[in-house]
């Protein structure tokens, strides 16, 4: 390459960032670019494209990625400079362009069921906010459109539309460059520094002046402009490309709003079964909207606490958020289905799609006939004791899944994920609204609301709380109240506020003296009297309780219960204050076990004290989960257990099972041991905990209209779903396919035995399903199947007696008189007495639900 | 004659004891004596002993995975099929042990 008068000067480079030349790389590209006077071009050689260098915008359309060979041509009156110093930039600066961003998260596991995979259809990942599954036709919500008075507009003046244009730009960017100052992380300070080349980028100011000349207004030339770009980079293959169309639209935004004045959003008017697909969403245009005919709203904005969110939580719409490129992806006037159980929208509803959404429908149905059978009945021991277990819940999800999973209240509503991560605290309105849907979801069970417990190990920033030490031994709970009157007075008229549609509790968290629980309960009367001054109504006679977490209050508990009406034990913080050992120090974990002789003292007299006194008592730690220790639980007799949504099913199941003398003679055993180990040895000893059963009416499909293997195996994960076996149908799918690959399960004789050995499933179980016609199984004989035996085994528990009883249910199955009766039977009864007279099973292991075993 | 046998599948819940259970019937349909060992998600079943093998003709393998404890067969002679052989064509095994 010999410098020649105006020749051309070029270099070839190969572009060394894994994930290409996107919008901040290619920011510092083109500001070493326009350094320059000369043009400069790059072209991919790749794929031919031919950008500007020295436009951030013409670079990343031309989709540059790792490893594409690029050519840099340059010329001009400063070529020879203009060469070597890209050519530097190129060499040195350009691989350590690109540091990771913070928070770009690796997209997720995302599977779909098998089925929907067979189907080919495309489905598109989001988080689910909101569950349920709907279906319509694609509406797709436009940020950026021109207030309806500056849609057409006459006797434009260009030059007065350009000087608007570019005074708007340069408006911007000033606007940019000043957050850029202020801009505290070096991540933070790289978006910022894309955008700002973004938003005074050549071929950006280039359309935009086109579009002015062709005779448009400012704003109109704004909105095209955007489209073109969001269109042009949105439909890159590059997924760092199509990000970056979110970039480009929001500076549009920015500089309509110079054009035109702040807009209001945008209305949409809906016709038939329709599914929103929008950035983000006002609350106000969640409910102008027709709700008749909003079935979905798909969500490119990944925040599940934003309002619209739950509003549209409270209105029981299915929704997605975190779609990305989700107004580019989903066709406008085309069919979707919002499926907000699994985590995607389908963008085409073929036949196949239908059909599975039919089933679908009726597993789902068949799901929460179930769970109301089960869900309203109580917790009694087996000597007919009376145990409520309730919930601990933080969000309105999973007070939805406390209540589908059979709670009977909320024993522990955590208000503090309402005030954490936000810049200021949630208004007395907003508060309201999550107390109101809460108390709406429980339907008269009731709900126990602990008031904010926010300490100086969480950050709040309008809080301004101090630095400490030892925080657990600080400024926490109902310590801070004093000084954050107002905040605790609008959260305490927004429970009470709620509590006139429902049965509402007050709790303090931290109470270690009588004077907090008196200042507690002065302030939860002068909320009382400001409602009753402006003629609010709420529960007057509201139960106010406090948490059991400071040992002080084992002391005084005869005054206290003169205060309050009830009690909840905290076990986490119980533990860790009377042993005085940090539960998050792993060296000392030893030392706050709960089920030490010292701690189960301590419990069995605050119990009592408390029940002498006559008030109620529940416990809310995590102590209350641990199956193990519910004989304890109940020999303490406490009023109420609340734990975790997950583990109340397996927790009311346990209490059918115990008798209240037998808890009280370990109790009475524990408290006489010695030391933690021996009351490990103890319970260990206690072979109460009995495995759910194997067999179960409702794992019993008799007369099965599935038409393919597919479709067979879904419909007998689908029924594990159903009898709550397992929460992840399509890891269950999984593991019995890639069985199945193997070679096929099919045995001959028109049966089948397909198996899995995965943790998916909560129970080692059998399910069996008999088809209304034979269907193919790829199977040895090549014969067509009727039966299907599904064997599910759970990974960790290999070892268990079920073992035994699946493997002589396979050489069972070889006996033809076995075989014979399987085809014959008419109801889900006779299989399951039948199977467990033949594999030895106890009746109650066999069948449980016919006993019906949850009572 | 005495036929000594395993049987092990990937999963070694179903296939492995459904196997053990065919070669077992169908021997008894030649007049033979046999004993199968089960390989499978419950470990070693039925476990072969050192007389067990020493007194067999021959050992049949019908196995999808490797064999746990080969080297105990060593000197015996070993026919190997897969395990989907014992379901599929269980008599031709033995047929080919009675040539």
């Amino acid at each position: 390459m010999t410098p020649r008068g105006n020749s051309l000067l070029e270099f070839v480079f190969s572009c060394p960032l894994p994930s290409g030349l996107h919008a901040r790389p290619a920011s510092h590209l083109a500001e070493a670019a326009n350094e320059f006077a000369s043009e400069c071009t790059v072209t991919n050689l790749r794929n031919g494209l031919v950008a500007n260098a020295k436009s951030v915008l013409g670079i990343i359309a031309a989709d540059i990625r790792h490893g594409d060979r690029c050519a840099l041509h340059l010329s001009g009156p400063d070529e020879h400079a203009a060469h070597a110093a890209l050519r530097r930039f190129v060499e040195e600066a350009l691989p350590r362009c690109d540091v990771p961003l913070a928070g770009v998260a690796a997209p997720g596991r995302s599977t779909t069921p098998r089925l929907l995979q067979a189907a080919r259809v495309n489905c598109i990942f989001g988080t689910p906010v909101s569950r349920g599954i709907g279906q319509g036709h694609v509406v797709i919500l436009k940020r950026m459109t021109l207030p309806g008075n500056l849609g057409r507009q006459v006797g434009i003046d260009p030059t007065r539309e350009l000087e608007r244009v570019q005074q708007a730009v340069s408006a911007v960017r000033h606007r940019i460059g000043e957050k850029l100052k202020y801009s505290l992380t070096p991540t933070g300070a790289a978006v910022l520094q894309a955008d700002l080349a973004m938003a005074g980028d050549v071929f950006l100011v280039e359309k935009l002046t086109e579009q002015v000349l062709h005779g448009k207004s400012a704003g109109q030339a704004v909105v095209e402009t955007g489209e073109f770009f969001i269109d042009l980079l949105g439909h890159s293959e590059n997924e760092y490309i199509r990000q970056r169309s979110a970039d480009i639209e929001e500076i549009c935004l920015q500089l309509l709003e110079e054009v035109c004045g702040a807009s209001p959003a945008p209305a949409v008017e809906l016709h038939g079964s329709s599914v929103l697909v929008a950035e983000t969403l006002a609350p106000q245009q969640l409910l102008e909207l027709d709700r008749r005919w909003l079935k979905g709203l798909v969500l490119e904005y990944s925040g599940a606490t934003s309002h619209a969110v739950i509003l549209a939580r409270s209105l029981g719409i299915p929704t997605l958020a975190g779609v990305r490129n989700a107004r580019l992806v989903l066709t406008p006037g085309g069919e979707a289905v919002v499926d907000a159980n699994r985590g995607f929208v389908v963008s085409q509803v073929s036949p196949a799609v239908r059909r599975f959404y039919e089933r679908e429908q009726k597993t789902l149905e068949r799901r929460k006939e179930l769970w109301s059978r089960h869900a309203g009945k109580w917790a009694i021991t087996a000597d007919g004791k009376r145990l409520e277990v309730a919930a601990n819940a933080s969000s309105g999800d999973e007070l939805t899944l406390a209540f589908e999973n059979g709670a009977d209240g909320i024993g522990l509503f955590r208000t503090e994920m309402i005030f954490l991560g936000r810049e200021e605290p949630p208004s007395e309105q907003e508060q309201f609204a999550i107390y109101s849907e809460a108390v709406r979801t429980a339907g008269g069970r009731p709900v126990i609301i602990r008031t904010f417990d926010i300490g100086g190990d969480k950050p709040v920033p309008y809080l301004n709380l101090p630095h400490e030490n030892n925080p657990f031994l600080g400024c926490r709970g109902a310590r801070i109240y004093a000084e954050h009157h107002e905040l605790l007075q609008s959260q305490l008229r927004a429970i009470l506020r709620a509590s006139a549609a429902g049965c509402v509790q007050i709790m303090a968290p931290m109470i270690s003296s009588l004077e907090e629980c008196l200042q507690f309960k002065a302030a939860v009367g002068l909320a009382k009297q400001h409602l009753t001054q402006k003629g609010v109504a709420f529960q007057d006679d509201i139960k106010i309780g406090i948490m059991v977490e400071v040992p002080s209050v084992a002391f005084i508990l005869d005054q206290l219960s003169a205060e309050v009406d009830f009690f909840s034990i905290g076990t986490n913080d119980l533990s860790q204050y009377l042993f005085a050992a940090d539960r998050g120090n792993p060296t000392i974990a030893s030392l706050y076990t709960v089920r030490h002789p010292a701690f189960l003292r301590f419990l069995e007299q605050l119990v009592e004290q408390i029940h002498r006194a006559g008030k109620w008592v529940g416990m809310c730690g995590e102590m209350a989960a641990d199956v193990r220790n519910l004989p304890l639980l109940l020999g303490l007799g406490l009023d109420e257990i609340s734990v975790p949504a997950a583990d109340l099913r397996e927790l009311k199941r346990a209490v059918g099972k115990l008798h209240t003398s037998d808890g009280m003679n370990l109790l009475d055993r524990a408290i006489a041991c010695g030391t933690a180990a021996e009351v490990e040895d103890l319970l260990s000893a206690q072979q109460f905990h009995q495995p759910e059963s194997l067999l179960s009416d409702e794992l019993v499909l008799l007369g099965s209209t599935s038409q393919t293997k597919e479709e067979v195996i879904q419909e007998m994960v689908d029924a594990f779903y159903v009898a709550s076996r397992t929460e992840s149908r399509d890891l269950v799918e999984e593991a019995v396919w890639a069985r199945e690959a193997e070679y096929s399960t099919g045995l001959g004789h028109g049966f089948a035995i397909p198996h899995c050995k995965t943790d998916a499933v909560t129970a080692n179980s059998i399910c069996v399903l008999r088809l209304h016609e034979p269907i193919d199984w790829d199977s040895i004989h090549g014969e067509q199947v009727r039966m299907v035996v599904l064997l599910a085994l759970r990974k960790s528990e290999v070892a268990s007696t079920h073992m035994q009883v699946f493997s002589s249910l396979a050489r069972k199955l070889d006996e033809e008189d076995f075989r014979q009766h399987l085809l014959e039977f008419e109801t889900p009864e006779q299989v399951t007495t039948y199977l467990a007279e033949q594999l030895g099973l106890p009746s109650l292991l066999a069948s449980e639900s016919r006993s019906g075993g949850t009572t | 004659m005495k036929i000594v046998a395993v049987t092990a599948c990937p999963t070694g819940i179903a296939h492995t004891y459904m196997a053990a259970a065919r070669l077992e019937k169908v021997a008894k349909n030649f007049g033979y004596e046999i004993k199968v060992e089960t390989q499978g998600a419950m470990g070693i079943e039925n476990k072969l002993t050192e007389n067990d093998i020493r007194q067999a003709h021959i050992a049949i393998f019908a196995v999808d995975i490797e064999v746990e404890g080969r080297e105990r067969f060593n000197g015996v002679k070993v026919i190997q099929v897969p395990l989907q052989e014992a379901l599929k064509n269980p008599e031709g095994i033995f047929a080919k042990i009675k040539r």
